[in-house]
């Protein structure tokens, strides 16, 4: 026993750390050259294609096409509405997780729906549907003051406005702040809910090799970490106040570029009337949000103007910057690891912001109780304006 | 239609021909990207056209003709489309199997060779005996076995024969087919003869066919358009065995042809330039162009005519 633990105080600490994985690679390399599972019998090949994005150009429809299966895969023919099409992808064949270009020459037409099939080497077919043709939008100087224009009408407006509510805040009993503190949680919790939906929403259209959940639930508890280790760095009482108003507003600043991505892209591929409806839900949404940054500062003195415009600029400036990647750059793969992002900081907020209350209970009794399910019952009723 | 729909490059048809060693690029448009490979298929669609096939051909004890094959089913993938490869079943390698080509009150004498993993038969349109119907039951051999199949040919006329093992779908589908072509005593007038046989291939095994073709190979002769001369009588036997669609059809352009229902009678029924048949329907059709040119013949269903079934004649 005794001369165990001296043979392995002997090996230096990192050959003991690392022999391990060596072990495993060994074991690896046997597992696939002697390769039992081939000698069962020959496997069809599993073939897989994710279609990541979209675009349409005048005569012409370009995918991005990812291998997402477990086997490399050959684009051999491209059947656009159930006819053959001559297509340009340069080398047809994906490896694994392989990403390539593949543009169609196809005379599509605006509003109609367009279907392409991709058929495979061995046959098999890939259907991409797209429920409705509309030209992509290419991000020229034009299209970017359009899409900053919609974060400003939807985001950093709105969440201005409510940012105003500071000055009520400031004026009203601590009962009553109780109150408006209560009424954050509960808007939080609501945003927490419709952010997790969504992502995991998110997460299923990813590809799967990427694993869409895993994604989120990273960016979630990364965000969460993170967002502790900024809060208890900056831990004295008497700024409590300041700092769970910025937390606050970093909580809120990614879920709205969450909502700039909904809407980007959903005006990308031309869904417009659902464009327009999501950015007048999305405003009166957000200038809820403004009153559920400045509710933990009732309990501090006046902060200065410059934090009032920096909790703004953090609150609503990315939905701005969400616009324009929802439109131009969309990936499901990282707008579902920003959605985790976004749940976890939210979560991480809701916690700080009780925790400005005298006491946590506060949240379901009385005046506290109603302010909660007023929050969360407020952010349902503006949510009903957004499909 | 067909113009319109084709555009430019299409209807020049050579611009959708390969460069050497690499993929098509056009500049764009209807049709398939690339070539098939023939050589890597055994089997050439234009040489498919006219490859009769008499058999061996000797005389039995009554001094009747005898005409004696050796058919073989062999599995193996064949490229229908370019770049596209379809598990198959074949007849002696090649879908569709050999042309048989007899005259009425020959006899034809079979033997069915099962090389494949799959039983199979040789089920013959024509008139024969109970025992030589090619059915489970009445000459299916297993893997490895052997059967001979022997019958007087008649009546006269376009026919075609296929596996009837079960599941039907699956063989016929899989490859399972060809033309029998059996001649009148008296012969018919000097031709220019071809068979044709519409078929389509369901790759990915859904129920529907991503391909259709005449004899096999998709936007074969849109490609390499099949070479006719001007003024000369053209004899098509053309056979449909489209499994999954009821029907399929054939158009000829600028031009009308006589209809021989199932090729049965010495003077035609119709005279059109669509006819529309559902599967094991077939005809023979005959016509002659007048001027040079390069005529489109396709289905006129559409949709078939977008996914592979897209012909042309180059009248020279």
């Amino acid at each position: 026993m005794s001369a165990r633990v001296r043979t392995d105080a002997r090996l230096p600490l990192w050959l003991a750390g690392i022999s391990p994985l060596v072990a495993v690679a060994a074991l690896l390399v046997v597992f696939f050259t002697l390769d039992p599972i081939a000698s069962l019998r020959e496997v069809p090949p599993t073939e897989a294609i994710a279609v990541e994005r979209t675009k349409f150009r005048p005569g012409e429809i370009e995918l991005r096409l990812r291998n997402d299966g477990p086997d490399r895969v050959t684009v051999a023919q491209v059947l656009v509405n159930d006819a053959y099409w001559q297509s340009e992808m340069g080398d047809r064949t994906l490896d694994r997780l392989e990403a390539r270009t593949l543009t169609v020459t196809y005379p599509w037409q605006e509003g109609l729906p367009v279907e392409v099939v991709l058929l495979t080497a061995t046959g098999t077919t890939i259907v991409h549907e797209v429920e409705v043709a509309t030209l992509t939008p290419e991000p020229d100087r034009r299209t970017v003051v359009v899409y900053a224009l919609l974060g400003l009408y939807m985001g950093v407006a709105p969440v201005a406005i409510g940012l105003l509510w500071f000055g009520t805040i400031r004026r009203v009993s601590a009962r009553s702040l109780g109150f408006f503190l209560a009424f954050t949680v509960g808007l939080l919790t609501f945003l927490l809910v419709d952010t997790v939906e969504e992502g995991v929403e998110l997460a299923g259209r990813t590809a799967v090799s990427f694993d869409g959940l895993a994604l989120f639930a990273i960016g979630a508890l990364g965000a969460a970490i993170a967002l502790s280790a900024i809060e208890s760095s900056s831990g004295q009482t008497r700024s409590h106040g300041l700092v769970a108003a910025y937390l606050v507003a970093i909580g809120v600043g990614l879920h709205n570029l969450g909502e700039g991505l909904a809407v980007g892209s959903a005006i990308a591929v031309g869904e417009l009337a659902l464009g327009r409806t999501l950015v007048v839900g999305f405003a009166l949404h957000n200038t809820t949000e403004g009153l559920a940054i400045v509710s933990p500062l009732g309990t501090i003195g006046l902060p200065r103007l410059w934090h009032l415009a920096a909790l703004g600029a953090i609150a609503g400036a990315p939905t701005i910057v969400g616009a324009w990647v929802g439109g131009f750059v969309f990936h499901a793969a990282w707008a579902t690891l920003a959605f985790g992002v976004a749940a976890g900081a939210i979560a991480q907020v809701i916690w700080t912001v009780a925790g400005t209350l005298p006491d946590r209970r506060a949240l379901i009794r009385g005046l506290g109780g109603v302010g909660f399910m007023l929050g969360l019952g407020f952010m349902y009723a503006t949510g009903l304006l957004t499909p | 239609m067909g113009g319109a729909l084709l555009g430019r490059d299409a209807l020049r048809g050579a611009a959708a021909r390969p460069s050497a060693g690499g993929h098509v690029h056009t500049a764009g448009g209807f049709g398939p990207v690339g070539t098939v490979d023939h050589a890597r298929n055994g089997f050439h669609p234009l040489d498919l056209l006219t490859d009769f096939d008499a058999g061996e051909v000797s005389k039995d004890a009554s001094g009747r003709t005898v005409h004696s094959y050796t058919f073989t089913t062999v599995d193996r993938e064949i490229e229908v489309a370019p770049g596209v490869f379809f598990p198959a079943w074949t007849y002696n390698r090649r879908v569709p199997g050999p042309t048989i080509r007899v005259t009425e009150g020959d006899r034809v004498r079979i033997d069915l060779v099962n090389a494949s993993s799959h039983p199979h038969t040789l089920h013959f349109h024509g008139i024969h005996s109970a025992a030589m119907d090619g059915v489970p039951g009445a000459g299916e051999v297993g893997p490895g076995e052997t059967f001979t199949y022997d019958f007087i040919a008649e009546p006269f006329g376009t026919h075609l024969y296929h596996c009837h093992s079960a599941p039907l779908v699956q063989h016929i589908h899989r490859g399972l087919y060809g033309a029998f072509i059996v001649d009148p005593p008296g012969g018919r007038p000097e031709a220019n003869e071809m068979v044709m046989v519409l078929n389509g291939f369901d790759t990915n095994f859904d129920g529907e066919n991503e391909v259709y073709a005449v004899n096999t190979v998709a936007f074969a002769y849109m490609n390499e358009p099949v070479v006719i001369e001007a003024g000369a009588l053209q004899r098509v036997h053309v056979i449909n065995v489209t499994e999954f669609d009821p029907v399929n059809s054939i158009h000829l352009h600028a031009n009308f042809f006589d209809l021989y229902r199932t090729g049965t009678s010495l003077t035609p029924h119709e005279l059109t330039d669509t006819v529309t048949m559902g599967q094991a329907e077939r005809h023979m059709l005959e016509f002659t162009y007048r001027e040079r040119g390069r005529f489109m013949f396709h289905a006129h269903q559409t949709e078939f005519v977008d996914l592979g079934w897209m012909s042309f004649f180059e009248v020279v």
